[in-house]
This record gives C-alpha cells, sequence and structure tokens, in this order.
C-alpha cells in the first residue's frame, strides 16, 4: 500500500513564472503555519529552558566569574578556562574516572540485565512478578536512602560485607576508603541500584519479538542459544541500543553517590565530571571554569549519543 | 515568500527574542545591586523590617536562635528576623546562588575563609564604625583578625575551632603508657605500642576524604613544627623541611603500621569510618576539633569517658604546640538595601552583646556552648567559664592564645582541597613525603592564583 501525504518539505514546488497558487499548493501552506502554530510553544519552551542556557554555559565558560556577582561584571578571559580545565589533573582524572566508571558499568549491567530479562521472559518461571518488582525496587528508593544502607555495608572492618569476607579468612579491601577499590564499589551500587530498570526495559523489548519466529526456529531444529544468537539478540538491537545509550548517559552523570559516600576521593579516585563541576563551581566558585567542563561535558554526551544511535541506525 | 510565512516567522523570531530577554533578564537580575525590593527591604521611614539568618545550625540551635529573634523583635518591633536553615555542605553553595542578590539572606553565619572572597565580590558588608569599634574591643585580637579583610571588620566572630589530639585512656593504660605523647618522636612511639594488628588495633588515625579533616591535623603538626601552609608573600611554604618533616612522620607511621589507611574515610556529614573507629576503640589516638565532642558522646554512649584531649604534639624544630585555628562569624549581605543592613547589624550587636544571654553571656555565647562549641567574645569565655573547664574543652580552650588561624585568602578552599589530595597519595603509598608536597604546593600556588 502506498498513501502519500503532503507533508512539510515534501510540497510540490509553486510553479514557475508566479502563477495563482493552486488548491494543493494552498492546503501546503496552511499545513505548515498549522504545523508552525502547533509547535511555537513547545519550541519556545525549549529555547527558553534549553538552548539559552546551552548558549549562556558557553558564554560565561569564556569568562572570569564567581556567580555572587552580576553576569554583567564577568571578565572576559578568552579560552582561558578550557585551557585551565584540560591542564588540570584533578579534572583530567576526573574524566579518566568518568570514563572507567561508565565502561565498567555498561560492561557489567548489559549483559547481567539481558540474561535476567531472558530468565524473567521465561513462561515457566515461578514468581517472576515479584522478582520484576524487586529488582525495579531499587530504581524507585531515592539514591539518599540507598546510599545509607550502602555506606553501612561498605563499612570497613565491621560492615556486614567484610563479616562474611572475615568468614571466608579475606580481609578487608577498605572499599570506599581505598583509592584501588572506590570507583568500582561505586559502579556495583550503580549496577545494583540501576539493573531493574533496564531488566524492564529488556523485557519489554522481549514481548515485542513475534512467538512465530521461535516456533519455526524450533521446528528447523534451532536449540535455546542459537534462538537467543540468532533471533532475540538481533530483534533486541533497539532496545538493546536504547539502553546502552542511558547506560551511558545515566553513568556518565553519576553525582549523587560520589558527593554522599566519597567526596570524589581518595586521591581523586572517584572524582568524577558531574562531581568536579559541582565542587569547581560551588565550592571554589570559578563558574568559568566549571561553565567550560559542562560545555565540555554536553558535546561528549552529545558525541557519544550520536555515536550510538548512529551505529544502531546503520546496523538496522 | 508569501506575506504570512513572513509573519509566522517574524512571530517567532519575535517571541524567541522575548523568551531570550526574559531568561536572561531573570538570570541577571540576581546579581543586580541596584533593587531594594524583596523580604530584605521594606521601603524607607520607619516601615517594618523583615531580614533573614542564613546558617548551617541543626533544629535545636535553631530553635534557640529563633527565640532569641522573637526576643529581639519585642525590643524592636520594627524588625522581623527569619532564620533560613541549610545542612553545611549547602551553606557556601545557597551563599553562592543568593548571596548576590538583594533578595538573598541578610544576614549569614560564614567560615573565615570565604570573607575574602565575598568581601571582593562586595557580598559582605563592612561593618559600621560602631560595630567595628565593638568588635575590636570585646574580642581577642586573633580572632578580630579572622573577621577582617585589609584591616576592615566585616562581621560578629562567633564561633572558634580548632584541634588537639584526642586519645583512648583505656587504651593508652593497657599499653602501659602514662599518659599522651608530647612529641612528635613519642607521638610515633607510642602509635606503635597501641597498635595490635590481631586486634584490628592501630595507633594513629588520619581522615580522608574530607579537606577539613586531614587538612587542619596535618597542618597543626606542620605548625607545632614551626611550619605553615603559606610563607610570607604568600606562596605555599610546604617545602619547608618543617612541614615535609610532617609528611615524613606520617611516612614513619604508616611504615610501622600504626596507620591504618583505609579506616580513614569521612562521608559527606564529616562522619564515617574514622569516627566509628575511634569511638570503637579501633583507633587509639587522633586529632581532632572540639565540635565533634557531642558526636562522640553520642556514639560512644559510657565508653566515652575513656576519651581525653591533649595539646598537639611539637615537633624537633618547633619551640611550642600550636593548632590551627579557624572560626565563624556573622557577616551582612552588602547587596541587601541600606535599611536592611542597619536593622542587621543592630539584631547583630543585640545577638552578639553581653546583655542578651544568660548571667552576663550574649545570646549567641549561649547558644554555641550549648553545642560544645567555642564562643570567641572574652566576656562569653569568662560566662561560661565552668562549661568551658570541662575536661575535654579545656585543652582547646588553653591552646586558643597559641593557635595558628587558617589563612583568610582568595582560593583558600581550592588550596585545602590540594593540599588534602596530596597527603592522601602520600597515605595510599602513592607519592612520597617529599614528592607529595612538592605537588601540594604547586597546587596550592595555581589554585590562589585563580
Amino acid at each position: 500500500m502506498t498513501t502519500t501525504l503532503d507533508a512539510p518539505g515534501r510540497g510540490t514546488r509553486p510553479a514557475r513564472g508566479g502563477g495563482a497558487p493552486t488548491s494543493k499548493q494552498a492546503g501546503t501552506k496552511k499545513y505548515r503555519l498549522a504545523a508552525v502554530g502547533f509547535l511555537s510553544p513547545a519550541l519556545l519552551l525549549i529555547c527558553a529552558f534549553v538552548v539559552v542556557p546551552m548558549v549562556l554555559t558557553f558564554w560565561i565558560s569564556l569568562h572570569r566569574w564567581s556567580m555572587f556577582t552580576p553576569l554583567t561584571d564577568m571578565e572576559f578571559v578568552g579560552t582561558e578556562n578550557y585551557r585551565s580545565v584540560l591542564s588540570s589533573a584533578s579534572h583530567l582524572a576526573a574524566l579518566t574516572n568518568t570514563v572507567v566508571y561508565v565502561g565498567l558499568s555498561a560492561a557489567v549491567t548489559i549483559p547481567l540485565a539481558f540474561l535476567l530479562a531472558l530468565l524473567l521472559y521465561f513462561p515457566g518461571l515461578h514468581g517472576r512478578g515479584l522478582v520484576r518488582v524487586l529488582l525495579f525496587s531499587t530504581y524507585v528508593v531515592p539514591t539518599v536512602a540507598i546510599v545509607i544502607i550502602w555506606s553501612n555495608l561498605y563499612a570497613p572492618g565491621h560492615g556486614p560485607i567484610d563479616n562474611v569476607l572475615a568468614l571466608a579468612g579475606i580481609s578487608s579491601p577498605g572499599w570506599l576508603s581505598n583509592p584501588d577499590t572506590a570507583l568500582l564499589s561505586l559502579v556495583v551500587f550503580n549496577v545494583w541500584q540501576m539493573l531493574g530498570y533496564y531488566v524492564v526495559l529488556l523485557v519489554a523489548g522481549l514481548t515485542q519479538i513475534p512467538e512465530e519466529i521461535y516456533e519455526a526456529a524450533r521446528l528447523d531444529g534451532a536449540g535455546p542459544v542459537r534462538q537467543t544468537v540468532s533471533i532475540t539478540v538481533p530483534l533486541l538491537r533497539n532496545t538493546l541500543v536504547f539502553v546502552l545509550l542511558m547506560t551511558v548517559i545515566n553513568s556518565i552523570q553519576v553525582f549523587d553517590p560520589v558527593y554522599l559516600l566519597t567526596q570524589g576521593g581518595p586521591v581523586d579516585s572517584t572524582n568524577v565530571l558531574s562531581f568536579d563541576i559541582q565542587r569547581t563551581a560551588f565550592q571554589f566558585g570559578l563558574a568559568g571554569e566549571a561553565s567550560a567542563m559542562a560545555f565540555s561535558l554536553l558535546v561528549l554526551l552529545a558525541a557519544v549519543a550520536g555515536i550510538l544511535v548512529g551505529a544502531g541506525r546503520r546496523r538496522s | 515568500m508569501d506575506v504570512n510565512r513572513n509573519r509566522s516567522r517574524r512571530g517567532t523570531f519575535a517571541a524567541v527574542a522575548a523568551a531570550l530577554a526574559l531568561t536572561l533578564a531573570a538570570c541577571s537580575s540576581g546579581g543586580g545591586q541596584s533593587s531594594p525590593t524583596g523580604s530584605a527591604s521594606a521601603g524607607g521611614g520607619g516601615e517594618p523590617q523583615k531580614i533573614t539568618f542564613l546558617t548551617h545550625w541543626g533544629p535545636e540551635q535553631v530553635s534557640q536562635l529563633e527565640d532569641a529573634a522573637k526576643k529581639f523583635s519585642q525590643e524592636e518591633p520594627g524588625i522581623t528576623v527569619t532564620v533560613q536553615a541549610v545542612p553545611f555542605a549547602n551553606l557556601l553553595s545557597t551563599l553562592r546562588t543568593q548571596g548576590g542578590s538583594p533578595n538573598g539572606p541578610t544576614m549569614a553565619s560564614i567560615y573565615d575563609a570565604w570573607l575574602p572572597e565575598l568581601v571582593r565580590d562586595g557580598v559582605a558588608a563592612p561593618a559600621p564604625k560602631d560595630v567595628a569599634d565593638d568588635v575590636q574591643g570585646a574580642w581577642a585580637q586573633n580572632v578580630v583578625s579572622a573577621s577582617s579583610a585589609e584591616d576592615q571588620v566585616y562581621g560578629f566572630p562567633n564561633e572558634i575551632d580548632l584541634y588537639a589530639l584526642n586519645y583512648n585512656t583505656r587504651l593508652l593504660k593497657e599499653a602501659g603508657l602514662d599518659g599522651p605523647p608530647t612529641t612528635f618522636e613519642e607521638l610515633r612511639s607510642y602509635a606503635q605500642k597501641l597498635t595490635d594488628e590481631a586486634a584490628g588495633r592501630h595507633g594513629f588515625g588520619v581522615i580522608t576524604n574530607w579537606a577539613s579533616g586531614a587538612v587542619h591535623p596535618f597542618l597543626s603538626l606542620a605548625a607545632s613544627n614551626g611550619g605553615h601552609l603559606l610563607d610570607d608573600q604568600g606562596k605555599a611554604a610546604l617545602t619547608d623541611d618543617r612541614v615535609v618533616a610532617v609528611a615524613e612522620l606520617y611516612k614513619q607511621m604508616l611504615d610501622d603500621g600504626s596507620i591504618d589507611p583505609e579506616a580513614s574515610a569521612a562521608n559527606a556529614n564529616t562522619t564515617g569510618p574514622y569516627l566509628d573507629n575511634f569511638a570503637g576503640g579501633r583507633t587509639a589516638m587522633i586529632i581532632m576539633a572540639n565540635w565533634w565532642q557531642g558526636s562522640l558522646k553520642e556514639t560512644m554512649g559510657d565508653a566515652y569517658a575513656d576519651v581525653a584531649t591533649a595539646p598537639i604534639p611539637v615537633g624537633p624544630d618547633g619551640d611550642r604546640s600550636s593548632s590551627i585555628s579557624y572560626s565563624w562569624l556573622t557577616m551582612v549581605n552588602g547587596n541587601a538595601d541600606e535599611k536592611a543592613q542597619e536593622a542587621s547589624w543592630k539584631f547583630l550587636s543585640w545577638l552578639n552583646g553581653p546583655d542578651s544571654g544568660e548571667n552576663g553571656s550574649s545570646a549567641m555565647g549561649d547558644i554555641l556552648v550549648g553545642m560544645g562549641i567555642l564562643p570567641s567574645r572574652t566576656s562569653d569565655i569568662d560566662a561560661h567559664k565552668d562549661a568551658l573547664s570541662d575536661p575535654f574543652l579545656k585543652t582547646y580552650v588553653d591552646g586558643l592564645p597559641d593557635a595558628t588561624p587558617f589563612p583568610t585568602v582568595v582560593g583558600g578552599d581550592a588550596a585545602s582541597q590540594a593540599v588534602q589530595k596530596h597527603v592522601e597519595s602520600l597515605i595510599f603509598g602513592r607519592e612520597d613525603p617529599q614528592q607529595a608536597m612538592e605537588a601540594a604546593a604547586s597546587e596550592v600556588d595555581a589554585a590562589l592564583g585563580k
């Protein structure tokens, strides 16, 4: 079935020589005007609350400013803030830590969420609804509350995790107070908190795959592994790309556990971009440098999102 | 192009431009200095004044402050004081986002290290002459200097904090040690004797993940060895032998196994494993401030009876024990209108004056002592002599005359963070003492230059 609609940008061109508009052309203009009318409120809001703050952030990143004084008192310094940020050992540590945190979070979360989703989608599993609710509950509980629980779990020497390790004769690595394990401990926290959310997304994706395809595969003699590799993964690709995108975006923006549990330490081992931006702006009063960091983060996020979405489309 | 499209585009551009202008206006109005509107202002003449006091105190102290404000309003019916409380961790960010506005808090309790920047940006109003004279006459000179910039007083000093050695008397007794260590050498040997790996106990505790926790003990030991954070030219003095000696002492105690780095972490509430370990008897000695007395009592219960305090041990190049000290002051928002500022100074003069509290104390002095915090007004120290002679606090009170004030300079907070980071590098074996101090000095100088 081929139905063609006169969409904006696809309508017929006006006749050369400026003749009177045809009824089809007039209809297209009305359609466009109506579209502009309907879209304007949303576009204005996006401009006011997204585009303008972005532009403002970029503008501030070119100035020296403490936030205590009016915007008009800013001192223009060009790209000095960007140079300062790029030469700051703390900021480079924050960038490295963020990349490691994002990479580890994605590498652990997505395969684990995929396996759990497959398990929970299996019709023969009793109590799967309850398991889904329990998994999702970690996502809906506020991070502050979860942090209290995890700070006790990680308590060095006398916390429950260390007590269990002690039974096996393993001494505590220090978890959050050891620069070698602190970031990893935060990754575990993140995986535990976010896993349920991604499992729910993947289960929803699994329900979209027609059962007939599996039946046909079974008739052809394909086993569970073959079905997973040749049917589930390819047909779940869009959902997996979305989950990957969400994992990356959420992980890049990690702030609460760092702020509440480690304050970026020890030795900058848990200093991540969002915490560094907050500390630079609100603690050190270097709003220009913080804006340079924030704008760089925005560009980084846009690039990562673009690459992931582009990769997903190419494969589709 | 047809007319409709032109109109549509013009309309869209106009609307976007209007939104842009509104947003920019909204952004910049926060910092405007000419608008006298808002809660802080009340017009001219004898109109009532509504002023706001921003603090980081807890609910009990906020309630005491509100009671004091009500009492003041009975004496000055034209002035109403509202208390705004935020957690300590949010105090500076609240000031940064609201303090530049005439509608922001009219008064704020601030850490003295923040004062230079607030003065530079016109957020802290200079005290009127009568207030400045009162402060100069009623407070000790080193406290007045912490509330001043370029010889101008900017507020009423209130809380003062310094550091002392806290130790567990039961553990010292069990180790056969009489009294606390008084020198670096004794600190090291005591820490060794108090360490019992099998029992999970270490002699000396350090604090990580919190700049105030490690910097002040570190710099207090440095001050007790004759060292300083900054030299006379305002440059980092961390590579001075007297400061490097403290880094070496840390390294020696780490090598001895007297310090457990993993038991050192603080969290956003400035408590955490380092407190739990001292309170639980797993750390025998730690250098901490007077204000944590309440936390110790609450956490330790009856075991608090084992806690004692002593002056910071003196280094081989030092001639006396000296703790780093820092203070808090209450300032007035320089962006608030003139009448709101006048009302604020009037309230603060009353709050910090000798007649607003009990038995010759100021109302502020009563609130501070109620929290276990040292007041700084001379008459308040006299009025609360009994409370301040508490064995835990007495060491701190006695240490006041020899305390070394933390330098109040622009970038001081970032400098603290830089020192903290490299002290942590040393603690976790990533840098040796000399490297750590050189790297810290470089970062401190960079932070102070911004």
